[in-house]
């Protein structure tokens, strides 16, 4: 047991705080929100540095590395409110390589290191109304997915369809006739789609264990990045109030805003035990759909209630769209509701309430 | 970052089981059951502290210095989690917390005076801080300990004094230098609560417990009841009630409260699971253990890697002590009016009165052991280093 970073990981995750202080300025998510699409020029610099390649399989050209380095990673990434599929990719190919169709892995990991392959996830959402479900026949896919993270700005799909009635997932370039994916605006301002496949030609990538490991990766890994927006808020909360000068001293020495900082930071380190155990669990095989349920719904609470209580700790300044908090209050609200909200998260617990064991 | 345990560890997890195997006997359960609040242990007891010392269990994740092994601190861990899953005591009260201190800062001969008494609890402990006028503001006691030839002469008052009925001996917070600033006038002095001029007075709480206030009267002490520097004692009992957070911040017994509500509802109130509402409180409840259990581990592993944990020892103390309340009151709460029955309601109350019980006890976490609030400023300063 030891819940503190690996000097693997203190130096993953200094060595891209430095680059993304220097290379990704605010002012560069703005340029994406106002164009749409990702940040090719980030995600070239991950490919180049073995960022991509840190959880795959030796074998395949990856690191060997622990998926928990992975989220040490997506943490920093998520810090500085980066525009890029990178869980979507990495969960997508970990799914294929790890529980999917032998054939594909090796092309397709080895795709995602080069940082030529880039993989949105197309699943069943639990929001209803989702559209004509996506079949498969004679490796033609047809159907409908709605809330498709970077759907419009990735090289393939990884969709969850159904064939002979059987689930399973099914790799889709999107360039191939019959893809189309249409842009959704959220909160966040990242890209989201809904997409469409009309007898689109498509590679069955696994079957009912890929898609489980998929799910529980998205989620685990969602939950990351609800964290991170919450850390991200707090520092920054942190290093403003005590700063800031009002009535003759800075407002961080008056015990209300003291109190409320510290309920920030409980509520994050608090989050942040469960988050990490969930993809270390994950990692190690022994996830359960109740655990990470748990951890995401304490991630979400967390993304929004913190990054939302730093706004009326900053008052006007941080209510600016030229100042930077907002990336994370916004980020955070949508990542708390992708791959489950908090209520979708503990309706799931809930359900299960007969799995839980006395302490023993 | 590791979420689970090594072979040495779940090896050692398996000789404390099978310890307790062996010494968790029907004679236990029924000593352990009629202890009331006895600062002597039982004769069960003592012969499961004895075989626990020639184990040398108690303090083998002590340094080497303080008569320890230095082994890591998870074997400590594993221990008494699996002491907390039985819920059996294994410590000896405040004499973990006073043993220590004694070790650190007395001389050679007091540690050979008190330190085995200590460790085989024939020398009990309450302590001697607070006063009518010195409770969250520790600093400013007033007892004072004057210099009277060789002994020292103590006169004063203590208030929440709890065991000093039965403890042996009072671990006292004295003014030794009224002049000085009010932290460096302190000093730390070990008392035989029979010396003449004590008096104990009982205050029964709302727990059911009691606990006392001590009179001090011209008591004469001599001058080796003075455990550390003279005016040293501010610094001793500061690093005295870091230890102190980290043992209240324990929370096992929430868990077994849970369990017991759970199995409560499972087998006679089936009906509540139902109801969605229901499923999802407790689930929230679940959950609030989870943060728990994350937050008791997070300290942990900051202790294993050597490092002192400050904010997180605060979080854990605040999370514990305000769930005490939460669980019990959302328990009584989904029970409905059987929640208020008592353990002396003819066996009709649920978790047999545990859940009230729990509820009237779970003030003193809160604002003992260091008030929340005052918890939460050392998150504020000391952990995320905001300004006075």
């Amino acid at each position: 047991m030891d819940t503190t970073l690996s000097d693997t990981q203190r130096l993953l995750r200094e060595s891209l705080r430095d680059y993304l202080a220097n290379e990704v300025p605010f002012d560069r998510i703005r340029e994406l929100e106002r164009e749409g699409g990702a940040d090719q020029a980030l995600w070239e610099y991950l490919a180049g540095a073995g960022f991509l390649a840190l959880p795959f399989a030796e074998a395949h050209g990856g690191e060997g590395g622990e998926l928990t380095d992975t989220a040490v990673v997506l943490e920093e990434l998520t810090r500085r409110a980066c525009i890029i599929p990178f869980l979507e990719t990495t969960a997508s190919a970990l799914a294929i390589e790890r529980h999917g169709a032998e054939a594909l892995a090796e092309e397709v990991v080895r795709g995602v290191i080069s940082g030529a392959v880039t993989i949105a996830p197309a699943l069943q959402g639990s929001t209803p109304a989702n559209g004509a479900s996506p079949r498969v026949e004679s490796g033609a896919l047809t159907g409908e997915r709605r809330f498709v993270d970077y759907g419009a700005d990735v090289t393939h799909h990884l969709v969850e369809a159904t064939e002979d009635g059987e689930p399973g997932l099914y790799l889709v370039e999107t360039t191939a006739e019959g893809v189309t994916a249409e842009s959704l605006s959220t909160i966040a301002r990242t890209p989201l789609a809904q997409c469409t496949y009309e007898g689109a030609p498509a590679r069955r990538a696994g079957g009912a264990e890929a898609l489980q490991f998929l799910r529980r990766a998205g989620r685990a890994l969602c939950a990351v990045q609800c964290l991170g927006n919450a850390q991200q808020a707090l520092d920054m909360t942190v290093e403003y109030v005590g700063m800031r000068v009002q009535f003759g001293r800075p407002i961080g020495s008056f015990q209300a805003v003291q109190h409320h900082c510290a309920n920030m930071a409980t509520q994050t380190l608090s989050a942040r035990f469960l988050v990490y155990q969930s993809v270390w669990r994950l990692d190690q095989g022994i996830a359960s759909d109740r655990q990470i349920a748990k951890a995401k719904a304490l991630a979400s609470r967390a993304g929004t209630e913190v990054t939302m209580q730093a706004h009326i700790l900053f008052g006007g300044i941080g209510y600016t769209e030229e100042y930077d908090l907002h990336f994370f209050s916004r980020h955070g609200k949508e990542r708390a509701l992708a791959w489950g909200s908090a209520e979708e998260c503990l309706r799931v617990a809930a359900d299960t309430l007969d799995e839980v064991q006395p302490w023993q | 970052m590791e979420f689970g345990w090594n072979e040495e560890l779940e090896a050692f997890r398996d000789e404390v089981r099978a310890f307790l195997d062996e010494f968790d006997t029907p004679a236990l359960r029924h000593e352990l059951a009629n202890r009331g609040e006895a600062a002597q242990l039982g004769p069960e007891q003592s012969r499961l502290r004895e075989s626990l010392e020639e184990r040398g269990w108690v303090r083998m994740c002590w340094p080497e210095e303080l008569g320890g092994e230095g082994k890591s601190q998870w074997f400590q861990f594993v221990m008494t989690e699996e002491f907390a899953k039985r819920e059996i005591p294994y410590g000896s009260g405040f004499g973990t917390m006073v043993g220590p201190a004694i070790h650190r800062f007395g001389t050679e001969a007091q540690r050979e005076k008190y330190l085995p008494g200590i460790w085989a609890n024939d020398i009990t402990i309450c302590l001697g801080y607070s006063e009518p006028n010195a409770g969250t503001d520790l600093a400013a006691l007033e007892t004072l300990a004057v210099k009277d030839g060789d002994d020292w002469l103590i006169n004063g008052q203590k208030l929440w004094t709890s065991a000093a009925d039965t403890a042996s001996h009072v671990w006292l917070a004295c003014r030794t230098d009224p002049d000085a600033p009010k932290h460096r006038g302190i000093s730390t002095f070990i008392v035989p609560m029979d010396t003449p001029g004590i008096s104990v007075r009982p205050i029964m709480t709302m727990s059911g417990g009691r606990t006392n206030e001590v009179f001090f009267e011209d008591v004469r002490v001599p001058s080796d009841a003075l455990i550390g520097e003279v005016n040293q004692g501010w610094y001793i009992i500061a690093n005295a009630l870091d230890h102190e957070r980290v043992w209240i911040g324990a929370g096992g017994g929430l868990r077994h409260i849970f369990d017991r509500l759970m199995a409560h509802i499972r087998e006679k109130r089936p009906e509540l699971l139902e109801d969605d509402v229901v499923r999802r409180r407790l689930v929230e409840l679940e959950l609030d253990l989870d943060v728990m259990e994350g937050l008791v581990l997070t300290n942990a592993s900051i202790v294993a890697a050597g490092d002192t944990p400050t904010m997180e020892a605060s979080m854990s103390k605040i999370w514990t002590s305000e769930l005490r309340y939460h669980i019990s009151n959302v328990a009584m709460d989904l029970l409905g009016h059987e929640g208020a029955l008592t353990e002396e309601a003819d066996g009709f109350a649920p978790l047999d009165g545990e859940l009230e019980r729990t509820y009237r006890a779970s003030p003193i976490q809160r604002f003992g052991g260091g008030a929340n609030e005052v918890q939460r400023d050392i998150i504020a300063r000391r952990g995320l280093g905001l300004p006075r």
